[in-house]
């Protein structure tokens, strides 16, 4: 058994990709017999698309007439609901924009997103990860904008907020003013209508209609909880009152969960703008941009981590370290199996979201596991054996991931101020954004024959004094009480 | 020199395949039958040569006006003096002509342990080889207690250490005599044995004084150990060519070796096996001392250099450690 994996919730971010378009094939297999019947009435509407449908939003019995799956509100029967979605949208439909970023070689798409126009400017505001690839290897990919009656031209990448997920790029066209960033933060009571625009899985502009439902706090930053359809394509495009008021900007869903959808708040927008606004000219390389707003969270995090000193758990004779918060949420897990001669409890704790870097590379992530092993009846050899299996890691990280410098490490038998153990730290550089680094501490108890605390420490772009600090702080922290 | 005379058709590795007396000068070799010695070979002549006594009392061999003629060492001759040791090619045929005064090398000391040989050796190999698949289903055994578990281990050690030597036994049957079965399931067991053993002492010695070295590069001691147990198996094949076996064993551990680092670079960008040494044992066999963690720490904080250095890199570049 290995450490716990991540318990990061399955959050999926909505840009639509070419391999985000296969996943969504093969996840909404079972949904699409449902979404064929929900579809049978107005047949004409959508015949051959059921394996790009998205699990419809809520069971049928439990739903209210009124939001309804994203796809099947196109029955024109329906007169409340769709009246101010319609005014709404066609007021709204010349700002609205689909940012595409395509290959400099070939001019071919590999991923989709929304964007719009914020007032009268030229400047169109969207999430960072519909622009990461453009921001990240400029050389590689190039940016395009299309609007809603199909016309296209180039963008221009102008700012990024990597931690906020946000981007503001600029285009040739100018805004009609309908989307208002408003200046100061917009007022929002849980239930209150939302109208979500972009274009969901690039399959022409759409809009949803949900619900406002609080501040979520298990992100390291604030977002707003949509309760209401968004699909993969629609990520940077704009969520608005019913009227025009801009509330927060698409950025991701929760794929365990039905309608569980996420905005980043406007005033992280207005930031951005401002910033902008006061820069001469945009800026020739991101790169050191957002390694500098990686630094910066993490110093936050790990700020936050070890602002108050860790939280000291049992596990048996053992004193463990962990955080508990509303960030960093913890799981214990135990081996009930009746057919083995040992014991496992373990618990890890995680944070539940990343930063996200590029589609394969997500950072700014500190989590923790804690395992006890015991056994009376095993011979001290085979327990020792067992310690061995499981204190084994062959790698720390893919090998091959060429973003991060081979891991270096070091090891040592070291006396806590209660309890001997072996120690090893790997650590990893990123190549690509300087002072960051991978720090991966393992330890396991060398002073029972027959009982085996192991503990990883896992943090992901942080500083070398950051990693050195927290990593001396957790190793610190492991004990042993005095009973024996 | 006088007869009777020994013709002796020889296989490429100077082993003969057929001896043949005949009484008196000269001996005539050919394809047709009224030769001495007849050559079933397509590519000697029906009268190919004649071995006679020249004017100086040598035995020489003539070509009779062949084709292909008479080959020593790569060179065509129309006539060669044969020796006792001279090795004649006609057409694809080698052979020697030696007569009854020929003076043979010194017995060799015999160093085979003849009682050591069969059903002795062959369960010893056995047993060694249940022994230690027997220890290390238990070593890793961490379920409640099952028979089956066991058996199933001891099937596969057997099976093994019977495919492995059996293979050993054909080869040694097809260029020896014999084909040793016993001896070489012997070999095999205390290969194994010893494979494990170091195992366990490497783990042993890396924990007690913690010197990670014996368990990082293990796997070059094994490679050793596994060379010098090709090593008897080849002498058990050929007693005779030790000294041969010995360079192609060492080779062949070289090779090995080099292997196993390239792929460890090329896998992990370091020479070593692993990535720290995980091997855990009881508190019983630790014999160095405890460091603090500030030691630990300063240790960590010297690794900063090398992976800055290794940041400016591109990819594969990347300081090896170790």
């Amino acid at each position: 058994m290995r450490p716990a994996p991540l318990r990061v919730a399955c959050l999926a971010l909505l840009v639509l990709g070419a391999g985000a378009l296969a996943a969504f094939a093969t996840s909404a297999a079972p949904a699409a017999q449902r979404a064929q019947a929900a579809a049978s009435a107005p047949a004409a509407l959508l015949p051959p698309q059921p394996p790009l449908v998205i699990p419809p939003a809520a069971p049928p019995a439990t739903t209210p007439s009124a939001p309804g799956p994203g796809e099947s509100d196109d029955s024109a029967s329906l007169p409340t609901p769709s009246s101010a979605a319609q005014q709404l949208y066609s007021a709204a439909r010349p700002d609205l924009l689909q940012i595409r970023m395509l290959l400099r070689n070939g001019r071919s798409q590999s991923s989709v997103g929304s964007g719009f126009l914020v007032g009268q400017s030229r400047l169109v505001l969207t999430n960072y990860h519909v622009v990461s690839q453009m921001a990240l290897d400029p050389d590689v990919y190039v940016g395009e904008y299309v609007d809603t009656d199909g016309r296209s031209g180039p963008v221009e990448l102008m700012a990024v907020d990597v931690l906020h997920d946000l981007a503001v790029v600029r285009v040739d066209r100018e805004g009609t003013g309908f989307f208002r960033v408003p200046g100061h933060p917009v007022r929002l009571t849980q239930g209150q209508y939302l109208y979500s625009l972009g274009n969901p899985l690039d399959l022409g502009f759409a809009i949803s209609e949900g619900s406002y439902n609080g501040v979520v706090t298990r992100s390291f930053y604030d977002q707003l909880i949509f309760t209401g359809p968004i699909n993969s394509g629609m990520s940077g495009g704009p969520s608005v009152t019913a009227s025009g008021m801009v509330a927060g900007i698409n950025v991701s869903k929760r794929r365990d969960g039905e309608s569980v959808s996420f905005l980043v708040p406007v005033k992280y927008a207005q930031d951005l703008l401002a910033r902008v606004a006061s820069q001469a000219h945009p800026p020739r390389n991101f790169n050191p941009l957002i390694g500098q707003q990686l630094l910066a969270h993490q110093r936050e995090m790990i700020d936050r981590l070890l602002g108050e000193p860790l939280s000291v758990k049992s596990m048996g004779p053992y004193q463990v370290p962990v955080r508990e918060s509303q960030q960093l949420r913890c799981w214990g897990r135990s081996n009930f199996r009746a057919e083995a001669e040992y014991t496992l409890d373990s618990v890890s704790c995680a944070m539940e979201a990343a930063i996200y870097v590029s589609d394969t590379q997500q950072t700014g992530h500190v989590s923790m596991t804690h395992t006890w092993l015991r056994s009376s009846s095993m011979h001290p050899l085979q327990f020792a054996a067992l310690a061995s299996g499981q204190f084994r890691v062959d790698r720390i990280g893919s090998a091959r991931d060429t973003r991060l410098t081979r891991p270096a490490c070091s090891e040592q038998f070291v006396h806590t101020a209660t309890l001997p153990v072996r120690a090893v730290t790997c650590v990893r550089a990123y190549r690509k954004f300087a002072g960051l680094y991978n720090f991966t501490l393992l330890s396991a108890s060398t002073g029972d024959g027959q009982s085996s605390l192991q503990s990883r420490l896992d943090l992901a772009g942080v500083s070398y004094e950051n990693g050195t600090r927290a990593t001396r702080a957790f190793l610190s922290a492991l004990g042993r009480s005095r009973r024996r | 020199m006088s007869g009777p005379w020994f013709v002796e058709t020889l296989a490429r590795n100077g082993e003969v395949l057929q001896r043949q007396r005949v009484e008196a000068l000269p001996i005539r070799f050919g394809r047709g039958y009224d030769n001495d010695v007849i050559l079933d070979d397509d590519y000697a002549a029906a009268t190919h040569a004649v071995a006679e006594l020249d004017a100086n009392g040598r035995l020489v061999l003539r070509d009779l006006g062949s084709k292909n003629g008479i080959n020593h060492r790569g060179k065509r001759h129309a006539s060669l003096v044969m020796t006792g040791d001279t090795v004649a090619r006609i057409g694809h045929t080698s052979l020697r002509v030696r007569p009854a005064s020929f003076q043979v090398a010194p017995e060799l000391a015999d160093r085979t342990f003849h009682r050591w040989e069969g059903a002795l050796p062959g369960a010893a190999g056995i047993l060694l080889v249940a022994i230690a698949s027997l220890f290390v289903r238990w070593i890793a055994d961490s379920q409640y207690f099952e028979l089956a578990r066991y058996f199933e281990a001891l099937a596969w050690g057997v099976g093994a250490a019977l495919l492995w030597s059996g293979a050993w036994a054909f080869t040694n049957r097809l260029f020896g005599r014999h084909a040793r079965l016993g001896r070489h399931l012997f070999v095999f067991g205390c290969g194994l044995v010893a494979i494990l053993a170091y195992a366990l002492l490497a783990s042993v010695l890396g924990y007690a004084w913690s010197i990670e070295a014996f368990t990082h590069y293990a796997s070059h001691v094994g490679m050793l150990l596994l060379a010098g147990m090709i090593y008897f198996h080849l002498c058990t094949i050929r007693p005779r060519h030790r000294r041969r076996n010995r360079w192609l064993c060492a080779a062949l551990a070289l090779l090995g070796s080099g292997l196993i680092l390239v792929v460890n670079v090329q896998r992990s960008g370091r020479f070593s096996d692993e990535l720290y040494m995980w091997v855990l044992l009881p508190p019983e066999l630790r014999v160095s001392q405890d460091h603090g963690i500030d030691q630990f720490m300063r240790e960590v904080d010297g690794m900063k250099e090398g992976l800055d250095r290794s940041r400016g890199r591109k990819p594969g570049e990347d300081e090896i450690e170790d």
